[in-house]
């Protein structure tokens, strides 16, 4: 499978009569927008806005990010199962709007949704805060069902990421990135002496609007599969998640996975890496008996020796991490866990809910209860005051002046178990 | 909780859907529960049914905790 990433770089956003991009700046034409996402009857009201890196403005309740992307030359389009039709995605040519994002905000689905402040303390905890942000604005029905409203929520961003990049096909790329995995027949042949690796990449699938989506299927109802690893960047795997903002791994980072990025580049330098193992992190202790069995079988079937493990969200699915852990490092199979804590705001209590010794080798995207204060901004696009009932926010997190006092939880992407995140750390 | 009750020297069962971490924390006596959101019951099952599982849970709870143990226990069905 070959796919080329075709990056146009954007690096302002500006209104006008069409969609397009000219010299890095992209232009939206607002009406035709707004009449792609109309016609839902899930929604009272839609609108669209503008937030660039460095101006003073906060978004609040933020439901999703996506990269504007669409297919040059297929087969399938983006976001399969969703937007398009369920064909295969991963080969091809796909245009990307790089540095661009649709950030849907709106009354809130549940109280599990972030922030993005665009300058400012708590910029610096998002990596959104970065990207020139097509904010799409959504008001529900009076009296819909909440998962009706998430979808229709999660379905306007998507459509509006589709169809940004599609307005800008034929706009040459600034950057173009190939990505090639052959089939297993050969990739097993490859790098002779090179460790043989997979990514084993955990999808949060609680259920009660904490669902995530592979090919258009709740992922709860999957049993652990296959995936190659250029299908995420064609938008394969779709959020649905009301998850803690920190580590919920929204569509953007999906689409962007720096743990796939990375192991490319490393593939035939360090290891080979053979592709993706996509579970689930569901309700029951049978599923994740189930699940976790299953992945570890997929693991010692294609024959790896080791294992990256990325989890999603915190608290029954460290019990799935671990099983995951666990039960590869008793297969033979080495693991790094990829992971973040909840370690209460002074950072003293146990990070992560499960462990087990053979989890040796685990990374850290920081501890997401640490408190930040976040000073006022001149505008805040959404509904400022779901900062007091979203989580890591607290009845008074919200002051008169507009200060929001939140844990790192709060900040979209703060602690994104793909790594997809600004805070790091340095031996020294 | 389960540990500080025990240690004013109630002796304690953990009813939880998540064993592995139930073991994790140091519960004694586990008694394992349907799913995380609804532990106690199961929405797809009818009001009577439900009846009976919470029953069987209970009356379970009650047995292992008047069981006499030496080391973690799950009292698997």
């Amino acid at each position: 499978m070959r796919l080329e990433l075709h990056k146009v770089k954007i690096n302002k956003l500006a209104w006008g009569d069409t969609t397009s991009v000219r010299a890095g700046v992209l232009t939206v034409n607002k009406e035709e927008l707004l009449s792609v996402l109309a016609g839902d009857e899930r929604l009272a009201k839609v609108d669209v806005d503008i937030a660039l890196p460095g101006e003073s403005v906060r978004i609040l309740p933020v439901k999703d990010v996506v990269e504007p992307r669409f297919k040059m030359e297929g087969p399938g389009g983006v976001f399969p199962g969703m937007v398009s039709d369920v064909e295969s995605v991963g080969e091809g040519k796909t245009l990307v709007l790089s540095g661009a994002a649709v950030v849907t905000t709106g009354k809130i689905v549940r109280f599990q949704e972030g922030i993005i402040d665009m300058t400012g303390p708590g910029a610096d905890y998002t990596p959104y805060s970065g990207t020139c942000n097509v904010v799409i604005i959504l008001e529900n029905v009076e009296g819909i069902d909440k998962h009706d409203y998430e979808t229709a929520c999660r379905m306007a961003g998507l459509k509006a990421a589709a169809y940004l990049a599609e307005k800008c096909l034929g706009t040459p790329a600034d950057e173009v990135e190939t990505y090639e995995t052959p089939c297993l027949k050969d990739a097993m042949a490859a790098h002779p002496g090179l460790p043989k690796v997979a990514y084993l990449y955990m999808l949060q699938s609680q259920g009660l609007l904490h669902d995530t989506y592979l090919y258009g299927v709740d992922v709860k109802k999957i049993l652990p599969t296959f995936l190659n690893p250029t299908e995420v960047m064609d938008g394969a795997i779709v959020s649905g998640n009301c998850v803690s903002a920190c580590d919920k791994n929204n569509t953007y980072s999906h689409q962007n996975n720096p743990v796939i990025h990375h192991m490319f580049r490393r593939h035939g330098k360090d290891f080979n890496f053979l592709g993706c193992i996509v579970t689930n992190e569901n309700v029951t202790l049978a599923d994740k008996k189930r699940c976790s069995s299953y992945s570890i079988k997929l693991a010692k079937t294609l024959g790896v020796d080791g294992l990256l493990i990325s989890e999603e969200g915190f608290g029954n699915p460290d019990a799935d991490l671990i099983m995951n852990c666990w039960k590869a490092e008793r297969s033979g199979i080495k693991t790094t866990l990829l992971t973040d804590e909840y370690a209460g705001q002074d950072g003293a209590s146990q990070s992560l809910a499960d462990s087990c010794p053979e989890g040796d080798a685990c990374v850290t995207a920081g501890n997401a209860n640490e408190v930040i204060v976040l000073p006022p901004m001149k505008k805040v696009i959404g509904v400022p005051e779901e900062a007091n009932v979203i989580a890591g926010g607290w009845q008074g997190s919200l002051a008169a002046d507009g200060t929001i006092t939140v844990e790192l939880q709060a900040i979209l992407g703060a602690t994104s178990e793909l790594g997809f995140t600004k805070l790091g750390a340095y031996t020294i | 909780m389960v540990k500080e009750i025990e240690r004013a020297g109630l002796p304690v069962v953990h009813v939880c859907t998540i064993v592995p971490i139930s073991l994790t924390v140091g519960a004694n006596r586990i008694v394992p529960a349907i799913a995380i959101p609804h532990p106690l019951g199961d929405p797809t099952r009818t009001m009577e049914e439900e009846k009976e599982i919470r029953r069987h849970l209970v009356q379970k709870s009650l047995k292992a905790l008047q069981t006499e143990i030496s080391d973690q226990t799950v009292f698997a069905d």
